[in-house]
């Protein structure tokens, strides 16, 4: 983009331009897709718009998108919103990726479910204007009044006349004319393209191996560049022994970086977990990988921070969980007289349940290219959040933000692990030491000990019942190692009138990270699987059971911070229920039933378990969703899809554990994915149709499907699953014929 | 080492000097113990024409050698790869092979799971990385040669059926000992536990099983 | 000379032989579609043909190419239109992309040995392929989607 940066008050929204060679640019701003207070983010008074709309002369429509793009397919799904209110044929829209220019963007995040969200009413406004503007420009040619003129395709239409025009014959003079203020947005009815499946942007390169990744990238004059972390979590380098390392052939350069300035303030997606890194520097990714094997590090296990000087095994977080578990936690939310019912309870039914760390696992294993200079450093990076890292790199680099350029590459996976941008700080520092472009590569087995994991998590559940069965109290315990996942004002908060809401937390050294639905994804298992437990002992449909508690929740609501609609809320789960109805349970399954709320979005999800193999294997499952207007539907079904995928295997296989410090999974030999025999023979994926404004879709179905697997793992084998993953206790409780299966 | 040389035999030596029957007096031992069919016809005891096998029917010495014998068998270097099913096991554990391959009609895998897709001619370097060496295979899917889950008994009875062994005669049998495959257990690259004995333990062991009367121990 | 062919052209290697093929495809010619995604023949995504079977390029030695005739992703068809390519469009079926050149040449393998595969193929052929994006199902659905082009002429 050569655009002039103009500056303006931002109020001004929208900004018209003629473009070099004739058409029009329509600039504006992107959204903030993630509003967030951090510290030296000051609000700009005057920023540049961001984003931009030309309309070429030839009809050609080109959208600037600089939203991270990771395969949760915003690359097609934002430019479609847009055209929709232009009113263009889809075939004639491009797509520009944005590189990351902080002068330009605030803010450039994928993650959260909410890029859709953020860009809806912006898109829709930015798209409907432009078409105004051509609008008005053929108004003025034609002289015809503009309520007379129609478009359609990109074609402007004046009926009375039987005239028409392209968009492009008409572009520069509409690049002249005043930005309206006011435009009408199309209505939902008259959606032609949004709700359509449009297919992914990139899909030729894709599947002809076209460089896409970072790791793909080349540079003349370029090394590679791998690191060596300390095995265990809480250690630190002291020294490297490297003259074996320097001999071998194609290295150049072994070395230690720091990776922080010295007193750094980190922000939340600043984490490090080893500030401290060897460095080998060499000609080839091979090279470099079996010089790597000789390298011998000194570490010391006294890096400070939490639990300085001692090494953690799992064993011992186990046995932490259940000190807290009986320990009072902080109090979140309490509402009525919880103790008290608790006191006068008949029977109360209390359960704990627990997951381990959880490795994200992303295909595409780290890395970044950096060519720092003197004055100015150039990455091409796997980064969801490329903002928030260039604070970091300029106070390391000592270079001004300006002078960094982070060039956005396709993430070959990112489920959370990429808005941290270690890699970045660790490729420039490379780079700027050995005065040389680098790639940076960590091998899988980097990364899957890095850390920067799903943490782990323990929740105990109490519920008290009356001498009539009936829910009198809800008690809920919840914490983690590091961060509890405890959401106090989500369901069932709201729909009870004695409920208590505990946190609690431990420190680690292990560092973590967001990963898909954070939180959630830990937390509405438990909660759905107690849940399922308690209707049954309560002698209740379980679907009935939570119908029966939004019921309450919409027309008594207990507090007033409740955090879902009880009616859209009930809404999924009725669609899920009437979908299930249809869907015939294969023979030999059990059928389990799971719904959440969270990333604005509401998601139920059912799961028909069976065996093959000899171990647990869903057969079918059948997702309903609320997550508002679906903007690219094919899009928003595979993502869906794939959300089934990774809630089913990481509930049945995935862990990450400790011994002293050590993660003991480092590959996939070791590391159980769900593969193709393990995905299931059905997906079934529905939307409630309604037209509330897009909500979020890459993470709301992953947390329910830990605890539809849970539920449909108690109606096949008649045992409740209470710690992930489930394969664990199946396999206890079920000897295979084959393999002893660890 | 493909055949049974002399230099095995001269192993065997003092076993052969204590016990000098006439093989005809063998063979009829083990008409009469049952097991028969591995032994019964007598080209299949020969290597070449000079060199005869020699089969002296010892019913404790057999079963003291099959001890060592089922130890190796039952090791997961061995039963790994002589899985109940058709998926191959993997591990000090015995666990279900990753990914699942199976086994294929030759036992050389199938489709895109060829063994040697992965399974290259020597160990891939590293912990967890794939095992190889010549030809890495189970046996074929129209004779599975199981030793995962059998008893001491049945896997004595199943070695030595022709039709379960793939048609192996006595010779065959010893010589599957110095199998390029059977000796990769003892070199299974890094991180893998050996077997509970040697190689020349279990390849001892072995002949003097066959050759003292392939005795199976009690149900 | 050692040579061998990769995607019908004449390479001279002068590499270590014990290098595995995949960074040869990668760091030395430049034919990055081929991934790196466990170097231990986990994951699949390395899958190339060596004389027409789905080897894990990161496990396979140089030493072991020498002679042979290879074919990555960027030689599958020369057009991006082999079957399962026009299929895997057709199904939509990536979504972060970076497995897909894996798993396309193994269902490659695959429909060469079974035109018209069951799921249960399916399922024999593709387990060694991790999709993490979980996009498994519509692999499967492309892949049968390839069969039947196949068998209709298509190409």
């Amino acid at each position: 983009m050569n655009a002039d940066k103009i500056t303006l008050d931002r109020r001004s929204f929208l900004k018209a331009a003629l473009l070099a060679g004739g058409g029009m640019m329509l600039q504006f701003n992107w959204p903030e897709v993630m509003a967030m207070d951090l510290e030296n983010n000051a609000a700009e008074d005057a920023v540049a718009l961001n984003s931009y709309i030309k309309i070429h002369l030839d009809g050609r429509v080109t959208l600037f998108n600089p939203n991270p793009e990771f395969g949760q397919n915003v690359k097609t799904s934002l430019p479609m919103i847009l055209a929709e209110e232009l009113d263009v044929d889809w075939e004639q829209v491009e797509v520009e990726q944005a590189d990351f220019f902080p002068e330009r963007f605030e803010r450039q995040f994928t993650g959260g479910s909410q890029a859709i969200r953020r860009a809806w009413p912006i898109l829709r406004k930015a798209g409907a204007t432009a078409r105004q503007m051509l609008i008005l420009a053929a108004a003025q040619q034609w002289a015809v009044p503009v309520a007379e003129i129609s478009t359609s395709e990109g074609v402007l239409h004046h009926q009375k006349s039987n005239r028409k025009l392209r968009y492009g014959e008409v572009a520069s003079a509409a690049a002249s004319i005043a930005v309206p203020q006011e435009v009408k947005l199309k209505d939902v009815a008259d959606f032609k393209i949004i709700g359509s499946s449009k297919r992914n942007v990139e899909m030729d390169n894709i599947i002809t191996g076209k460089p896409l990744f970072t790791s793909d990238y080349k540079k003349e004059g370029m090394l590679i560049a791998m690191i060596i972390h300390p095995q265990a979590f809480g250690q630190e380098i002291t020294a490297i022994t490297d003259t074996a390392v320097r001999q071998m052939p194609g290295i150049k350069d072994v070395f230690v970086i720091e990776t922080l300035p010295k007193d750094y303030k980190k922000n939340s997606f600043d984490v490090m977990s080893f500030e401290k890194l060897a460095v080998i520097v060499g000609n080839s990714t091979w090279e470099v990988m079996q010089a790597k094997k000789k390298l011998v590090l000194e570490l010391h296990a006294n890096k400070g921070g939490p639990r300085a000087g001692l090494l953690e095994s799992t064993a011992g977080h186990h046995a932490e969980m259940e000190q807290q578990a009986k320990l009072p936690g902080q109090v979140k939310r309490r509402d009525g007289d919880p103790e008290t019912a608790f006191k006068n309870a008949s029977r109360i039914i209390e359960r704990t349940y627990t997951a381990p760390f959880l490795v994200h696992n992303t295909m595409e294993p780290v890395s970044c290219f950096a060519d720092v200079t003197a004055d100015a450093a150039e990455l091409y990076a796997p980064i969801q959040a490329p903002e928030f890292i260039t604070r970091t790199l300029s106070a390391r680099l000592g270079l001004p933000k300006e002078k960094i350029k982070i060039n956005l590459a396709r993430m070959g996976g990112g489920f959370g692990l990429r808005a941290y941008g270690h890699h970045l700080v660790e490729a420039a520092v490379i780079s700027q030491k050995i005065k040389a472009p680098v790639k940076l590569i960590y091998t899988r087995e980097d990364e899957a000990t890095y850390g920067i994991y799903r943490p782990t998590y323990s929740a105990t559940f109490r519920a008290a019942l009356d001498e009539n069965n009936q829910l009198t109290g809800f008690h809920a315990k919840v914490g983690g190692i590091p961060e509890s996942p405890l959401h106090e004002n989500r369901f069932p908060a709201g729909a009870i009138d004695n409920y208590l809401a505990e946190s609690w937390s431990v420190g680690s050294a292990i560092t973590i990270g967001a990963f898909r639905a954070p939180g959630s994804n830990f937390i509405a298992g438990a909660e759905q699987s107690f849940l399922d437990e308690l209707a049954l002992e309560m002698k209740k449909d379980p679907i009935d059971f939570r119908l029966e508690l939004l019921k309450r929740a919409k027309e008594r609501p207990v507090g007033d911070k409740n955090d879902y609609d009880a009616d859209r809320y009930a809404g999924v789960i009725r669609l899920l229920r009437d979908k299930a109805q249809l869907a015939k349970k294969p023979v030999g399954t059990g059928r389990g039933v799971a719904a959440y709320y969270c990333h604005n979005t509401y998601a139920a999800a059912l799961v028909d378990i069976g065996v093959k193999n000899n171990e647990p294997y869903v057969r079918q499952a059948i997702a309903a969703m609320d997550c508002g207007i679906v903007v690219n539907k094919d899009a928003a079904v595979n993502m869906a899809e794939g959300a089934m995928v990774d809630g089913i295997g990481n509930a049945l296989y995935g862990e990450q554990f400790f011994i002293d410090g050590i993660p003991q999974k480092n590959n996939f030999n070791s590391y159980r994915m769900i593969r193709m025999n393990e995905a299931p023979e059905h997906l079934e994926v529905y939307f409630v149709d309604n037209e509330e404004n897009p909500t979020g879709m890459g993470e709301p179905l992953f947390p329910p499907m830990f605890g539809a697997v849970a539920n449909a793992l108690y109606r096949q084998t008649g045992k409740r699953y209470y710690h992930q993953p489930y394969l664990k206790q199946y396999l206890a409780e079920n000897k295979p014929a084959t393999g002893k299966r660890a | 080492m493909k055949r049974f040389s002399t230099k095995n035999r001269g192993r065997l030596g003092h076993y052969a000097q204590r016990y000098r029957f006439s093989i005809t007096m063998t063979i009829l031992a083990i008409l009469l113990i049952g097991i028969v069919s591995a032994f019964s016809n007598d080209s299949t005891h020969r290597v070449g024409t000079a060199a005869a096998i020699e089969v002296k029917k010892d019913s404790l010495k057999s079963l003291a050698a099959f001890k060592t014998v089922y130890a190796v068998l039952q090791s997961p270097r061995c039963l790994n790869c002589h899985p109940s099913g058709d998926i191959p096991l993997q591990g000090d554990d015995n666990r279900l092979h990753a990914m699942f391959p199976k086994r294929g009609p030759e036992g050389k895998g199938m489709l895109t799971m060829k063994c040697a897709n992965c399974h290259q001619s020597e160990n891939t370097a590293g912990l967890k990385t794939p095992p190889g060496s010549a030809d890495w295979h189970l046996p074929p899917a129209n004779m599975k040669m199981v030793f995962e889950g059998r008893t001491a008994h049945e896997l004595a009875k199943q070695l030595i059926d022709p039709k379960q062994n793939g048609n192996k005669d006595l010779k065959a049998l010893i010589a599957h000992a110095d199998d390029g495959l059977v000796k990769w257990g003892w070199d299974p690259g890094e991180g893998r536990t050996l077997p509970p004995f040697t190689h020349a333990e279990f390849k001892e062991a072995w002949i003097t099983w066959l050759t003292t009367g392939a005795y199976a121990p009690g149900k | 000379m050692d040579t061998i062919r990769i995607n019908k052209k004449e390479y001279t290697v002068a590499v270590d032989k014990e290098m595995p093929l995949l960074w040869f495809l990668r760091d030395h010619i430049g034919l990055t579609g081929t991934k790196y995604g466990c170097g231990v023949a986990q994951c699949g995504a390395c899958v190339v043909h060596l004389d027409g079977e789905a080897v894990r390029s990161c496990v396979t030695k140089m030493k072991r190419v020498i002679g042979k005739e290879v074919v990555t992703i960027e030689g599958l068809s020369e057009k991006g239109d082999h079957p399962l390519q026009l299929a895997w469009k057709d199904v939509d079926v990536p979504q972060c992309g970076y497995c897909h050149a894996g798993q396309i040449m193994s269902a490659a393998v695959l429909l060469r040995e079974r035109p018209d595969p069951t799921d249960e193929d399916i399922d024999d052929a593709m387990t060694g392929n991790i999709c993490r994006c979980g996009t498994y199902t519509r692999i499967r659905e492309a892949i049968h989607q390839a069969s039947a082009m196949q068998k209709n002429g298509s190409r």
